[in-house]
């Protein structure tokens, strides 16, 4: 009787382990959704422009939407949660960029929040970063983590645009650590940079 | 060590303390005025190098996707000058272009980030990239008087623009159109266009007649923009000068609502006029070159390689996935898709075997939202990058061990799963491509 419960409990406790290892390797790293259905989640993320009343500045923000939309800015500057990207902190940044070049940086909050967004910033700051990587203190963006080199190619109209819909957005209270110098603690030998979804910034 | 009396201590603390914040302040409010000015190199190689190149030859890791090109200070060919055609610019040209920038270029206005004594040390420090500066002089060319504005003068401003041919390049109502304009180069065989004139805000050396009959004057080196200033009568230049100066239309920052939905409407029909222009902005702006072209640890893109793909990227949990070759090469890259293939990858992230993309860092589902013009638009530039043979291996998932501790982490710790962007190239590229000097690490 006694062996038989010993067998017994040696059989659950492996094919425990074996279902946990099971379980671990048929899990799905990632929430399989249609193609339609990551379409839909981020066409449904950036709000539209309603809050603005001048019709002719509503126009140019909803260019920049479709800008900012097509040109995947949430992809690194919305803040992600357990389950992706949170739609409550659309454009709210958070995401950590170890970088080869530029130390360990942290995707800004691009909200007009006075504090932790762009909300103290002039319209020129952001277009500056977009079209010359330079930050209002004089620091470099990182082109490989940041693409400005590719926003570069906006025309000053588009930037405008950009600028004008980012202003419209509904500022969001997400405060950003400051970029630290050095590859950070984690990079990989042989990689450029090594990029973080989990938040970074403080809600 | 003497006795002290608490007082003193303390007084003496706070005066430490005061000194030390004072000299804190002092040196993390304003980096750039205390910065000495001999380390003029340190601020050129942090603030320049990353579009102009430590070297000054204008290839920086940056400078791939730029457009215009940053400047080669190597050769000492200048564009925005008061000088003569051919000749160095002065000292002046040099300050203004880094104090107030060039407008419609990645190339800002330096005043206000930096001092004046740094911008002038650096416009010192461009000049000794290249040999000209020790052997030759700038020849200053004076202006003359303005001419008004006058309807007369626009008139003859106007007949002067036809009988000097500058509609050829610009375009005869300024906008390009009509114009020779898509195959215009510079003499380091960058692709270029001639200036809108109708957008006077992007002028580089200033929209106001003055700037404009200046750059007439004095043409823009290294350009195909000639000089005028022993070919035309002087006076037929500010009288073009005030024709071009006329021509500016409304920027859209000051348009009523009607203006911007024609303007609007305007660059969608000149877009579907001519896709592979667009498709060229947009493929910048969307950033494709920046994943599907491999890069070295400084992050510049390998030589010849924009858009061969070949980056390695590596999804902690997923795999390792190395980007698609852009290129038309029929047996690696996208010479043999079909506009429906690059349509559901670009959308849908389905690739030609069936099989499906993440939804990052392939950010197909905001591409999904491009209008159907501009995704067209897009895939008519893709068919016009040269073929660049660059077999991409297949993704690879995980080690088992790799894979089941990841997935762990992801039980138990959240999302937070690095993704990691390996230097160099992962195709196959062999020995005498472009770039493959430097294999893939890893």
């Amino acid at each position: 009787m006694k062996r038989f419960l010993k067998w017994t409990l040696a059989v659950v406790v492996v094919l425990a382990a074996v279902g946990f290892v099971a379980f671990l390797y048929f899990i799905p790293p990632l929430t399989q959704m249609a193609p339609e259905e990551f379409i839909q989640q981020a066409g449904a993320m950036p709000p539209a422009a309603t809050n603005i009343s001048d019709p002719a500045e509503r126009a140019i923000a909803e260019r920049g939407r479709y800008l900012v939309l097509t040109a995947d800015c949430g992809g690194c500057h919305t803040t992600q949660g357990a389950q992706g990207p949170e739609p409550a902190y659309y454009l709210a940044g958070g995401m950590t960029f170890a970088t080869n070049t530029h130390g360990t940086v942290v995707s800004r909050n691009l909200t007009p929040d006075p504090e932790t967004g762009t909300g103290s910033k002039s319209p020129d700051d952001v277009k500056r970063v977009l079209r010359s990587g330079v930050f209002p203190d004089g620091r470099g963006a990182p082109p490989l983590a940041m693409p400005w080199p590719g926003t570069s190619n906006w025309s000053d109209e588009d930037l405008h645009a950009v600028v004008t819909y980012l202003r419209s957005l509904k500022p969001i209270h997400h405060a950003i650590p400051a970029p630290k110098a050095g590859r950070g603690d984690a990079i990989v030998p042989g990689a450029a940079e090594v990029a973080y979804s989990l938040d970074a910034g403080k809600k | 060590m003497p006795p002290v009396s608490p007082g003193l201590r303390w007084t003496a603390l706070c005066v430490i303390a005061c000194a030390a914040m004072g000299g804190a302040i002092a040196v993390f409010a304003q980096p750039s005025s205390t910065a000495p000015l001999t380390d003029i190199k340190g601020l050129y190689d942090a603030s320049c190098a990353s579009c102009h190149g430590v070297d000054g030859r204008g290839s920086g890791p940056a400078s791939v996707a730029l457009a215009p090109a940053p400047r080669d200070f190597t050769r000492g060919i200048y564009k925005f000058r008061s000088t003569a055609s051919g000749s160095l610019p002065a000292d002046e040209d040099l300050y203004r272009a880094i104090a107030r920038g060039l407008p419609g270029t990645s190339m800002l206005a330096w005043k206000g980030i930096l001092t004046d004594a740094q911008i002038r040390g650096l416009a010192a420090y461009v000049k000794q990239f290249s040999p000209r500066f020790a052997t030759e002089t700038p020849t200053q060319l004076t202006a003359s008087q303005p001419i008004p504005p006058t309807p007369e003068s626009l008139d003859k401003g106007k007949a002067a623009y036809e009988s000097l041919a500058c509609g050829a390049c610009h375009g005869d109502a300024g906008t390009g159109e009509g114009a020779i304009t898509s195959s215009l180069q510079d003499d380091w065989g960058h692709q270029i266009h001639a200036a809108t004139l109708t957008e006077p805000w992007t002028f580089r050396g200033g929209g106001t007649a003055t700037d404009i009959y200046r750059r007439l004057r004095t043409g823009i080196n290294g350009t195909p923009m000639p000089a005028f200033a022993d070919t035309a009568k002087d006076q037929d230049l500010w009288h073009v000068a005030n024709y071009i100066a006329s021509l500016g239309r409304k920027p859209v920052w000051k348009m009523d609502a009607a203006q911007v939905k024609a303007l609007y409407e305007q660059r969608d029909q000149a877009a579907a006029a001519n896709p592979v222009a667009r498709g060229r902005v947009l493929s910048e702006t969307l950033g494709c070159a920046h994943c599907h072209s491999p890069v070295d640890a400084q992050d510049r893109v390998l030589p010849g390689m924009k858009f061969a793909g070949g980056l390695k990227m590596r999804l902690v949990v997923w795999g390792d996935f190395v980007t698609a070759n852009l290129t038309s090469d029929n047996e690696t890259g996208l010479g043999r898709a079909s506009d429906d293939d690059l349509t559901r990858a670009i959308t849908h992230g389905i690739k030609r075997d069936g099989s499906r993309m993440l939804p990052f860092p392939m950010g197909w589902p905001g591409y999904a939202h491009l209008t159907p013009a501009d995704l067209n638009a897009v895939i008519a530039f893709l068919r016009t990058i040269p073929p660049v043979k660059n077999q991409i291996p297949p993704p690879a998932r995980p080690a088992f061990f790799a894979y089941l501790s990841a997935k762990f982490q992801m039980l138990i710790g959240g999302t937070d799963f690095p993704i990691v962007v390996f230097a160099g190239n992962a195709g196959s590229a062999g020995a005498d491509a472009p770039g493959a000097a430097r294999p893939a690490q890893q």
